[in-house]
């Protein structure tokens, strides 16, 4: 049971990863006020361009430094089309997906079943060698891939940049009112690009950290929906990178405990209705069904955050989705 | 700096009549050209490869049938997508809506004991009532609660997947081993077929009819494009917005549903979890390209069905991945809502001094 509960915590940790770093992207983007559908594309291609340049170079430094880049290329068309040409940023959004998708099918097929060293595990510096075993614990927290750390260093460091720089306060006016940030002398267009772009590298980067640290495989499809999941946790997170953290390591933990599900099958017995329970409960347990937790949760948090944002409280960017453009005399 | 050019963007007033109509044919044709880039590179003719596309698909039966077989879901999809669109909302939940569907219509095909005749309409109805129902909650809480229904629906597609996929691992298993499928559908609930194509070509065609009648021909479809250019303007002349909402989505909803019920009953006989390749999402581009009509809807259908069919030829011919075929539906997109913003804006280059300051007032 302990090695079941060990195994499940630290395959959170590292489901938890991609998602986190894909959702910062996103909160970035969104909070800058244009809504990107296009992540689990612009995740491929990182994953793709990552691993191939690994392979080629034997750098999983390198490789990721390319998949980020990547990510911010795809990320660009994004910018150019709904900020420039004003087109509509789902539209824009979901071809983003099916380019990189297409795309990473396309070129993908020779990169199959090669595999790669990518990133190992490293303990972490001075605590890390005495705490690593620790019980439950301590390889989940302390002993994890290059890219994981810097998964959880970003949080904090999209928090500062958001909330306690003059940049953060422009992406925020952006986001909420552009006429009035523009009156204020704020280029909005330059601080749109900016943030979409920046969202596009982190989905980039957490593509490249699926295909050289957590598979180290390239695999057609191989971000299987994580992309959405990234989006889902935007909103959930209500927009802040610490609740993105959180809401990373809920959803992580369910990917993490449907692998795993079928060697858990808790039976109650002794009070009334046991065995209804016992039907309720296995049936909530049910991989599938457990999978859609997610986006249930999602769908809830919406509903509660536009009720609040109809009492005038913080949630979604207010010109979410509304492209600007200067009136022109 | 003594001067320079500067470019100058204003609204049209009028878009040039050659631009409305070249634009879906540019765009097309734009794709193919970008596509072709990638089959270089992977060291094919690309003009072998499109006429293993488009001429070796059009001119056999096979490809002909294969063709309008795959344009029905796509196009019931795609009219799943441009109803709502027409009054402003996005819909891009439609595979959601079809997986309903497909669940409720194997259900019904599985479970009902009655004759053909009877049980493939009732399926075909449960499917479409499924598929409503999908599209009822995004459309309930973007009316009254003003919840954005392009995250709800895309959530509710999720869901609907993976229940599709709890169901034929649980309750509905019917297959032999532990294969993940249900059962095969009794001969009764098999789709009547017309030739080499079954009878959902005639759904399909009829519904585009019904779509168009409505929007063009009805009051609600009069007040669905009033709600769609603008709102606040309908809310104003006495339109019920909340009520266009929610029946665009419902109906959508329940064409995205009668796709998925007419997919199983005509062409898959059970229900997989995977058994569609993404034709709610492939709905979108269908919608877009033909978002001026519902017979454009037909056309965009029928053109993405092609790809499809002309795509796994291609890739059998010159070992190629048929993927190519969603690189160019994303490049139909890129380029039309390029060459949208060149319908809406006129660029011209102007030359500006810019040592000259602006004439101060009063000169």
């Amino acid at each position: 049971m302990v090695g079941l509960a060990a195994g499940i915590i630290d395959a959170t940790v590292r489901a938890a990863t991609p998602l986190i770093l894909a959702s910062l992207g996103e909160i970035i983007s969104e909070r800058g006020g244009v809504l990107n559908l296009g992540v689990e594309g612009m995740m491929l291609v990182g994953a793709l361009c990552g691993f191939a340049t690994t392979f080629t170079t034997g750098s999983p430094w390198i490789g990721f430094a390319v998949g980020t880049l990547a990510g911010a290329a795809m990320a660009t068309i994004h910018a150019v089309l709904c900020i420039s040409l004003k087109a509509d940023q789902v539209i824009s959004g979901v071809m983003l997906t099916l380019l990189g998708t297409g795309l990473t099918t396309y070129f993908g097929q020779e990169w199959v079943s090669k595999s790669i060293d990518g990133f190992e595990t490293v303990a972490v510096p001075v605590v890390g060698d005495a705490l690593v075993g620790l019980p439950l614990v301590g390889p989940a927290l302390f002993e994890n891939t290059p890219t994981d750390y810097l998964a959880l260093a970003l949080v904090p460091a999209v928090g500062y940049l958001l909330f306690r720089t003059s940049l953060g306060l422009e992406i925020t006016a952006v986001g909420e009112n552009p006429e009035a940030a523009d009156t204020m002398g704020v280029p909005v267009f330059a601080v749109r690009y900016l943030c979409v772009i920046l969202g596009g590298a982190f989905a980039g980067a957490a593509g490249a950290h699926l295909s050289l640290a957590f598979s180290k495989l390239w695999v057609t499809g191989m971000t299987a929906g994580r992309g959405w999941i990234a989006i889902a946790l935007v909103i959930f997170a209500q927009w802040r990178p610490w609740r993105a953290l959180v809401g990373a390591y809920l959803f992580g933990g369910i990917e993490a405990f449907v692998l795993r599900s079928q060697a858990l099958d808790p039976t109650v017995t002794g009070i009334p209705l046991a065995e209804t329970i016992d039907g309720v409960v296995s049936l909530l347990l049910r991989p599938q069904v457990m999978s859609m937790y997610p986006y249930l949760a999602t769908v809830v948090v919406l509903v509660l955050a536009t009720r609040r944002v109809l009492d005038e409280q913080v949630g979604a960017p207010s010109a979410l989705l509304d492209n600007y453009s200067r009136e022109t005399e | 700096m003594t001067g320079g050019y500067e470019l100058d963007v204003s609204t049209r007033e009028d878009v040039p009549a050659w631009l409305v109509y070249g634009t879906p044919v540019l765009t097309v044709l734009g794709a193919l050209a970008v596509s072709g880039v990638a089959l270089l590179a992977l060291g094919v003719d690309p003009v072998g490869a499109y006429e293993t596309m488009f001429v070796g698909t059009l001119t056999t039966e096979f490809g002909v049938s294969q063709t309008l077989l795959r344009a029905v879901p796509l196009v019931l999809t795609g009219l799943a997508v441009y109803l709502p669109l027409r009054a402003g909302l996005w819909n891009i939940g439609a595979e959601g809506q079809l997986y309903l569907g497909a669940i409720v219509g194997t259900w019904i095909g599985l479970n009902v004991d009655a004759p053909g005749v009877v049980l493939v309409p009732l399926a075909c109805l449960g499917g479409a009532v499924a598929g409503g129902l999908w599209g009822l909650i995004p459309g309930l809480l973007r009316a009254r609660r003003g919840v954005n229904e392009i995250i709800v629906t895309l959530m509710l597609t999720f869901v609907g997947v993976e229940l599709a996929g709890y169901l034929v691992r649980g309750p509905m298993r019917g297959g032999q081993g532990n294969f993940p499928v249900s059962a095969v559908l009794p001969d009764a609930a098999q789709l009547p077929s017309l030739g080499p194509v079954h009878v959902g070509v005639v759904v399909a065609l009829l519904a585009t009819v019904a779509i168009r009648l409505l929007v063009g021909q009805t009051v609600t479809g009069y007040e669905i494009t009033v709600t769609g250019s603008n709102p606040d303007a309908a809310e104003r002349a006495g339109v019920d917005v909340e009520w266009v909402y929610v029946f665009v989505l419902v109906a959508g909803g329940a064409l995205a549903g009668l796709a998925g019920a007419i997919e199983i009953m005509g062409i898959q006989e059970r229900l997989r979890p995977d058994f569609s390749p993404g034709y709610g999402f492939t709905a979108i581009p269908v919608a877009l390209l033909g978002r001026n009509g519902a017979f454009r809807v037909l056309l965009a259908g029928l053109f993405f069905a092609v790809l499809v069919v002309g795509g796994s030829s291609m890739e059998l011919a010159y070992d190629v991945p048929a993927a190519l075929v969603e690189v160019i539906q994303a490049l139909v997109i890129l380029f039309l809502i390029t060459a949208e913003f060149f319908k809406r804006y006129r660029i011209s280059v102007e030359s500006v001094d810019r040592t000259t300051p602006a004439a101060p007032e009063g000169t």
